[in-house]
């Protein structure tokens, strides 16, 4: 499989002028850092405080965007697992791979942000009994195990292998998270889906969609750089095996033919 | 390059060793996770009794500490002190039943009528002897607490009427308007 990245087509052969920008991703940096801007200034600024919580509701601005593309990123993961196992391609292994460490920082956004609100509004950080605060945690404890076994091995295929099989197992994980509020609603401390629920409107409603728009942005823009890191690593580690091949190779012919030169 | 061969037994590679720790590592910590989810998912379905429930279970929990929910009846909420400590003495109600709570500490910053609460305690055979507490439940029993949080709703469409409920609501609690 053929993929271009921008820092091939620009080193001119330097690696030290490598990188993993373009003109589009820089275009989309933009958009993000300008999107990020403008949403702070809608939470924290237009957005009107809640009846019951005040202020301490603007964290949801940060909070469901942050729990959604911790979501879409494990559910990339997953994918590029299942396609990993299939296709063997490597591709799909790295787009896993880049996935997983941006939903892993997404997944610790929206642990932190849900605890800081926690505090205020349930007077608790954290609460074991909850099931959607325990097997959010889980999901995340399961995708850092994810990164550990990655990191036991660059290109090696069966690290990708049984990486492939923890990030599909934590997926498993991702459906009981997302519904858990709804097959315990009765029983768990965390409040239902505001979002998919209709209970909110307005500005508090098109901030909460603004922040997923810019989160969604976000989030494209590190796969991308991610992604590209990753098949630079990737290229970098099979240009290095088939020069050091190369080398022995020259080595083992010079090595016949002195042998055959002494028999001479 | 040498064309002799070095015999000598060489020590482990650290790499390798490392390389094999790992997975066994994750392959631990997966186990480890996935129970952890298992029991958590059973735990979590008796995370906490509903009022009635824990009225309808009141001879088998005894004095055993439990999780209560229900949602406070504004008119009932009396916040008084017992020696240093505060204590808000209120009726909550679930499921067509209603608890008397006595719950020592402060309350929750959002502790307020119709908010669900979520508490810690055990029951207690007796009257609360709060002053100014009269009890809707009338069942000769007490919930103890001394944990509170709230479990606020995920509507957040804001109500005009919301102030003026809250005043009507606090203006009854001190005039004692359970009647």
């Amino acid at each position: 499989m053929t993929t271009q990245v921008a820092a091939q087509d620009r080193g001119d052969g330097d690696p030290t002028r490598a990188h993993t920008g373009s003109r589009a991703t820089r275009g989309l940096g933009l958009v993000v850092l300008a999107g990020l801007v403008a949403l702070v200034l809608l939470a924290f600024f237009a957005a009107p405080p809640d009846d019951e919580q005040g202020d301490a509701v603007r964290l949801i601005f940060i909070h469901v965007p942050s729990a959604i593309l911790t979501y879409v990123a494990f559910f990339t993961t997953a994918a590029g697992s299942a396609m990993w196992l299939w296709k063997r391609s490597s591709w799909w292994d790295i787009t896993a791979h880049a996935a997983a460490e941006i939903g892993v920082m997404f997944c610790a956004l929206t642990l932190f942000t849900g605890s800081i609100w926690g505090r205020p509004t349930w007077n608790t950080y954290w609460d074991w009994g909850d099931v959607r605060l325990v097997t959010t945690l889980i999901l995340f404890l399961l995708m850092v195990g994810y990164l550990v076994v990655r990191s036991s091995g660059g290109d090696d295929p069966a690290v990708s292998t049984r990486a492939a099989i923890v990030g599909l197992l934590a997926a498993i994980n991702i459906p009981i998270v997302n519904r858990s509020v709804e097959w315990w609603f009765d029983r768990t401390l965390h409040q239902k889906a505001s979002l998919t629920d209709g209970k909110l409107e307005d500005l508090t409603l098109f901030t909460l969609v603004f922040g997923l728009v810019v989160g969604l942005l976000f989030f494209v823009w590190a796969m991308i750089h991610r992604f590209r890191v990753g098949w630079l690593e990737h290229q970098a580690r099979a240009e290095d095996l088939d020069e050091a091949l190369e080398a022995r190779r020259s080595e083992a012919a010079a090595a016949g033919s002195s042998a055959s030169g002494g028999e001479a | 390059m040498t064309t002799e061969s070095n015999l000598t037994p060489q020590d482990p590679r650290p790499t390798r060793q490392r390389r094999r720790v790992i997975p066994l590592v994750a392959a631990g910590a997966l186990v480890a996770g996935v129970m952890l989810l298992i029991w958590n998912l059973v735990s979590g379905s008796l995370y906490f009794y509903n009022a009635d429930e824990a009225v309808a279970r009141r001879s088998e929990l005894g004095a055993e500490r439990f999780v209560l929910q229900g949602s406070p009846i504004g008119c009932s909420i009396v916040e008084s002190a017992l020696g240093s400590e505060t204590v808000v003495a209120f009726s909550l109600s679930f499921g067509g039943r209603t608890v008397d709570v006595v719950h020592r500490g402060d309350p929750a910053d959002l502790f307020q009528p119709d908010v669900p609460v979520v508490l810690d305690g055990n029951w207690v055979e007796g009257s609360p002897e709060v002053e100014g507490f009269a009890g809707m439940a009338g069942d000769g029993w007490y919930f103890a607490s001394d944990r509170m949080r709230v479990k606020h709703d995920n509507d957040y469409r804001n109500d005009e009427d919301y102030e003026q409920r809250l005043q009507q609501s606090e203006a009854q609690a001190a005039t004692g308007g359970c009647s």
